[in-house]
C-alpha cells in the first residue's frame, strides 16, 4: 500500500515539475521535486523506501521527457544511494547535514541525467550547463531541503509512528 | 547481510531493471505502456494546466486585482464565489483571445487542415526544448506535423500518444528547419544555439541580407510546409573566408506563453522522424 501511495505522489510530483514547475524557472534551473522528495525520505531513515520511489518517480519523469527513458531513475537511484550513506555518521543530526547531503545529491543527479543526455547526441554547452541549469537548480534544492526534511520527517511520524511497549 | 551492503545490492538491482526499461525503450517496446501510463498523466496535466495558466494571467493583471480587492471587502460574503467566476471568465476570454488568433491565422491558410490544442506541459529536462499537447493519435495527430501558432512556426511532433503528444520546439538544438529569406531570396538551414539563440545558417555569401527580414519555411526537404513566418533577422554575421553567411534571428512566436497551438493535419511530412530525436 505504502509503494502504491508513493507512486501517485511521485506522478503528482512530475506533473506539477512538468506543468509548474517549468513556468517558475531561475535562469533555467528548477527544483526538482522528486529528488527532494525521496532525498528527504531517505535522510529521515526509510532510504530503502526512498530508492525503490526514486526509481519510480524517474520512470515518470522520463515520461514526460524527451531524454532516454530509464536514465532519471538511475540518477535517483543513485542519489538516494548516496543520501543514505549519511545514516549512522557522526554529523548525521547536525542541523546542516540535509544541505550538504542535498546539494551533493544533486550534483549526482544534475550529472547522470545531462551526460546521458550528452550522450544521446543531444548538443549542450558544459559552461552554460554548469552556469545555468546546475547552480540555480542545486540551489534551489538546497535551499528547499530544510523544509523538505520537515515535512518528510512530520510525514514518517504520522505514517509509521513508534512502537511503544506498555509495562 | 549489513544494511549497507543489502541497500548497495537494492540499488544496483534498481539500476540495472533501469537500464533494462533503457534498452527496451530503445527497441520501441515501451510505446504501448508508455501510452496507457501517459492517458490518465496527460488529463491531469491538462486540468493543472488549465488551472495554473488562470492563476498566472489573474496575478499580471494588477488593474483588474485591485478591482477584484475592491469587491472583495465590499461583498465578503460572496468573493469566494465571485473570484471563481471572474478566474472561469478572465481564462475563457483569454482563451477566446487565442482562438480568435489562431482562426485568423487558419482562415488565411484554407488549404490547411488544423487540429487546435492545449499546451499541458513542457520537458522536465531544461536541456531539451519541447512541449505536451493535451491531444494525440485519437484527434489525428502524428509525427512529423508542423505546429504552428497565429504568429509563427513552433515545431513539429515528435512523439505521439493516443491522448498527448510531445512537439519538439524550433529551439531545441537537435531541430533543422529549411527556410527561405522573404526579400533576398536566399535559403539558408534555421538551427537552435545551446544558448537559445536561432541562427540561420548555409546563406548564400553572394545574398544580400539585411536585418529586419522576415524568414519563412522553404518547404525544401518535405519537412514543413512553405512559407509559413519563422522569425526575423536580428543581425547578419558575414565573413570574407567563409563559404556561407549566418543570420541572427528573432522568432516569430513567443515560446514563453504558448498556451493553444495549432497542429496541421493534412500535411504530410516526407520524412516524419527527419530532425526528431
Amino acid at each position: 500500500m505504502r509503494y502504491v501511495t508513493g507512486s501517485l505522489l511521485m506522478a503528482l510530483l512530475a506533473i506539477v515539475q512538468s506543468t509548474v514547475l517549468t513556468r517558475l524557472a531561475f535562469l533555467e534551473g528548477t527544483p526538482s521535486l522528486i529528488l527532494l522528495a525521496c532525498v528527504s525520505w531517505a535522510l529521515v531513515g526509510r532510504a530503502g523506501e526512498a530508492m525503490i520511489l526514486g526509481f519510480i518517480g524517474g520512470l515518470f519523469l522520463d515520461l514526460l521527457s524527451g531524454g532516454p527513458f530509464g536514465v532519471s531513475s538511475i540518477a535517483l537511484v543513485a542519489s538516494v544511494y548516496l543520501a543514505s550513506l549519511t545514516e549512522g555518521r557522526f554529523w548525521e543530526a547536525h542541523i546542516l547535514a540535509p544541505l550538504g547531503v542535498m546539494a551533493a545529491a544533486s550534483a549526482v543527479y544534475y550529472v547522470i541525467t545531462t551526460a546521458a543526455i550528452w550522450i544521446a547526441g543531444h548538443p549542450l554547452s558544459p559552461d552554460r550547463a554548469f552556469a545555468q541549469v546546475f547552480l540555480p537548480s542545486t540551489f534551489l534544492n538546497v535551499l528547499l531541503a530544510l523544509p523538505s526534511v520537515q515535512l518528510a520527517g512530520r510525514l514518517q511520524e504520522a505514517a509509521f509512528p513508534p512502537a511503544v511497549r506498555m509495562g | 547481510m549489513t544494511r549497507l551492503s543489502s541497500r548497495a545490492l537494492l540499488a544496483l538491482t534498481l539500476t540495472l531493471v533501469a537500464g533494462g526499461l533503457l534498452v527496451l525503450n530503445l527497441g520501441g517496446y515501451l510505446s504501448a505502456a508508455q501510452g496507457l501510463v501517459l492517458r490518465p498523466i496527460g488529463g491531469l496535466q491538462e486540468w493543472l494546466a488549465q488551472r495554473v495558466s488562470a492563476v498566472q494571467t489573474l496575478l499580471t493583471s494588477p488593474a483588474d486585482l485591485t478591482t477584484l480587492r475592491a469587491e472583495n471587502q465590499r461583498l465578503e460574503a460572496e468573493v469566494a464565489a465571485l473570484q471563481r467566476e471572474v478566474i472561469a471568465l478572465r481564462e475563457q476570454a483569454n482563451e477566446a483571445e487565442v482562438l480568435a488568433g489562431l482562426l485568423g491565422y487558419a482562415r488565411t491558410r484554407p488549404e490547411s487542415r488544423y487540429v487546435a490544442a492545449r499546451v499541458i506541459g513542457q520537458d522536465v529536462s531544461p536541456f531539451i526544448r519541447s512541449i505536451w499537447l493535451g491531444q494525440g493519435s485519437d484527434e489525428g495527430i502524428q509525427q512529423g506535423m508542423p505546429v504552428v501558432t497565429e504568429r509563427g512556426l513552433v515545431g513539429r511532433i515528435s512523439e505521439v500518444y493516443a491522448t498527448v503528444s510531445r512537439v519538439q520546439l524550433i529551439t531545441d538544438p537537435t531541430s533543422v528547419v529549411n527556410v527561405r529569406l522573404q526579400t533576398s531570396r536566399a535559403d539558408g538551414s534555421l538551427e537552435a544555439q545551446v544558448n537559445g539563440e536561432l541562427w540561420v545558417d548555409l546563406i548564400d555569401q553572394s545574398a544580400s541580407v539585411t536585418p529586419g527580414e522576415l524568414v519563412l519555411t522553404s518547404g525544401l526537404g518535405g519537412s514543413f510546409p512553405a512559407d509559413i513566418p519563422v522569425g526575423q533577422v536580428v543581425t547578419v554575421r558575414k565573413r570574407d573566408y567563409e563559404l556561407f553567411q549566418q543570420a541572427v534571428i528573432q522568432s516569430s512566436a513567443d515560446f514563453e506563453t504558448l498556451e493553444i497551438v495549432l497542429v496541421i493535419t493534412n500535411f504530410q511530412p516526407l520524412s516524419p522522424g527527419q530532425g526528431v530525436p
